[in-house]
């Protein structure tokens, strides 16, 4: 009687350390599999790259993509807004002049950036609400919609990491990006 | 019968515990337990890592009031230690190596001399022991009758921005003791379990031209693209079976809520709000409670899918911009000042949408990102406090809050 207790104990034992060893188990599969899904995004990393490629050809047809972006100057705005305030309009204004002639051949990707107010998804919403009234700005000032694409990078993207006001409100702002 | 039944009912229902009203435990009140180590082989470091685990464990399981010293004894001594005679319960493990490197752990719970409770555990790497000793804190909380602990087995997804536009996807426990990053290089953020199983994510990547949400399965190590959105692009909840995925994307600049069918792969806009609409989850199968700024600032509503009904749920906080639900309970982030200098700025608040009550679930620090396991027992979310981010557990029906620190990086955002 006693040996088939014990059995019966141990049987369970091994079934119970069976089901408790599950997760790990299938943690441990899964560093197997890092090398492979970092591969994947590499790749992603090297299609960026290419951007620079052929920002070397356009380097040919006069100024270079870059030299043209570093004359967009970013747009800033206020805690918590999105509206675009008058002295902010007039860099659209000129930055919708340069899309007309030296960047006519670019498109435009407009990057919205928030403070570090928040990780959330609606600081996301934020971002892109900015982007979004860059974008119909340069619209009613004549450039193309379909040549303006946009992208919010939240809080993840700051200039400035300070915890300083300052520092915050160099991060509220909305950058142009030119894609060829 | 009927009657009975009915009256069954009734005294059940006045009965059931309401998690917005706060439960004051004593700690005195708690029985007493201490653990003893009883492990051979393995050096002193890692005895004591084990030990810490163990200890950290039972305490989140607040069903006890733990005793930190780590006392050394025999494991078939037939009495508890010196120290530990007065003690209600006393935890008893050893850990052994078997073949190949693999960790053995043997444990049993004693009280008043008696064995009560034993069981094994075997891991294949020692690098993973606090799994086991997660295990371990659950059974015993089963074997005491507690209402499960399920969520402390379950992993956690997060991604971390280590620099501007480069973040890192991890799989973690729910300690951050144990992190395995899954993908580096990129900027790839808001992961979300795929299915209960945990064994495949949803994430958006932002490195192409459009974001765009991927899935990877962790078995395989497969990444499929699933649909991009030019602006945003946020995988904000999957339906208990997975075939429904709540998506906030950005068509036209418009951030709104979007349904997606996992086996059709069609999606269908839910809201058609003018401002920010984002940040959506499952109430119940029909309803989802949403971020909106309809009011002028970012407040909690809650829509039934199919119908046009928009609800006001949260009418407190000037604004609360992420939520969670589970059932009744909705748990959400409020500003708490605008003066973005407090030490006190956004805090979790828990209300119950059968009653008036607000329960203010945190106190100092940025709290943010609430997420309720799966069987409403426990709440996670993020704390970012004098530049440390950490993971944070709430106890709801113990009243009790533990945090995990991160060691490097900003936790940006999480899913268990």
């Amino acid at each position: 009687m006693k040996s088939i207790v014990l059995s019966s104990v141990v049987a369970a034992l091994l079934v119970f350390s069976g089901c408790s060893s599950k997760d790990p188990v299938v943690d441990s599969k899964a560093q197997e599999i890092e090398a492979p899904v970092a591969q994947e995004v590499e790749g992603v990393k090297t299609e960026t790259v290419s951007v620079d490629d052929s920002m070397i050809e356009s380097q040919t047809e006069g100024m270079s993509m870059s030299d043209i972006e570093n004359k967009l100057s970013p747009i800033y705005f206020a805690f918590d807004k999105f509206n675009i305030s008058a002295q902010m309009q007039e860099k659209i204004s000129a930055a919708a002049a340069i899309g007309k002639e030296e960047a006519s051949s670019f498109s435009v990707k407009l990057e919205g950036n928030c403070d570090e107010w928040g990780s959330d998804e609606y600081n996301f919403a934020l971002g892109l609400k900015r982007a979004d009234a860059v974008k119909k700005a340069l619209v009613a000032e004549g450039i193309d919609a379909s040549r303006v694409s946009m992208v919010s990078y939240g809080e993840s993207n700051p200039v400035c990491t300070e915890k300083t006001r300052e520092c915050w409100s160099k991060n509220r702002r909305v950058n142009f990006k030119l894609l060829p | 019968m009927k009657i009975i039944f009915s009256i069954l009912m009734l005294i059940s229902l006045s009965f059931a515990t309401d998690a917005t009203i706060e439960v004051v435990k004593k700690v005195d009140s708690l029985p007493s337990l201490a653990i003893e180590d009883a492990s051979i082989n393995y050096d002193d470091t890692f005895k004591m890592q084990f030990f810490k685990s163990l200890v950290a464990d039972l305490n989140v399981i607040s069903i006890f009031n733990v005793d930190r010293n780590h006392r050394v004894t025999h494991y078939n001594n037939s009495y508890v230690a010196v120290e530990n005679k007065d003690m209600n319960y006393v935890l008893r493990y050893r850990l052994h190596e078997g073949d190949n490197g693999s960790l053995n752990v043997t444990m049993k719970l004693i009280s008043t001399n008696k064995e009560l409770f034993s069981k094994s555990y075997k891991v294949s790497k020692k690098n993973i022991f606090m799994f086991v000793s997660h295990a371990m804190a659950y059974d015993i909380n089963e074997y005491m009758g507690e209402p499960s602990v399920e969520w402390m087995k379950r992993k956690v997804v997060f991604s971390r921005i280590v620099a501007p536009k480069i973040s890192e996807i991890v799989i973690a426990d729910y300690t951050l003791a144990y992190q395995h990053v899954i993908i580096k290089g990129g900027f790839n953020i808001f992961p979300k379990w795929a299915n209960r199983a945990q064994d495949a994510f949803y994430y958006t990547s932002l490195d192409s031209s459009t974001p765009t949400l991927k899935r990877v399965d962790i078995k395989n190590s497969k990444v499929t693209n699933i649909i991009s959105s030019d602006g945003m692009m946020v995988c904000s909840d999957v339906s208990a079976d997975g075939k429904t995925l709540l998506l906030t994307m950005a068509k036209e600049g418009q951030p709104d809520i979007y349904t997606y069918n996992t086996q059709t792969k069609k999606y269908k806009r839910e809201t058609t709000y003018g401002g920010i609409d984002v940040g959506a989850q499952f109430m119940s199968r029909d309803t989802i409670v949403f971020v909106s700024s309809r009011l002028g600032y970012p407040n909690i509503f809650s829509k039934k899918l199919d119908t046009n009904e928009v609800e006001q749920l949260v009418h407190y906080g000037r604004s609360n911009s992420a939520c969670s639900a589970h059932g009744e309970y909705v748990v959400y982030k409020a500003r708490e000042s605008s003066d973005a200098f407090s030490q006190n700025t956004f805090n979790l608040h828990l209300i119950s949408t059968k009653t008036t009550f607000i329960r203010r679930l945190t106190a100092v620090g940025v709290n943010e990102f609430p997420r309720f396991s799966k069987d409403g027992d426990a709440i996670i979310f993020i704390k970012n406090y004098k530049a440390q981010s950490s993971i944070g557990i709430i106890r709801l029906n113990h009243n009790k809050n533990y945090l995990f620190p991160l060691k490097y990086g900003k936790l940006q955002s999480m899913d268990w």
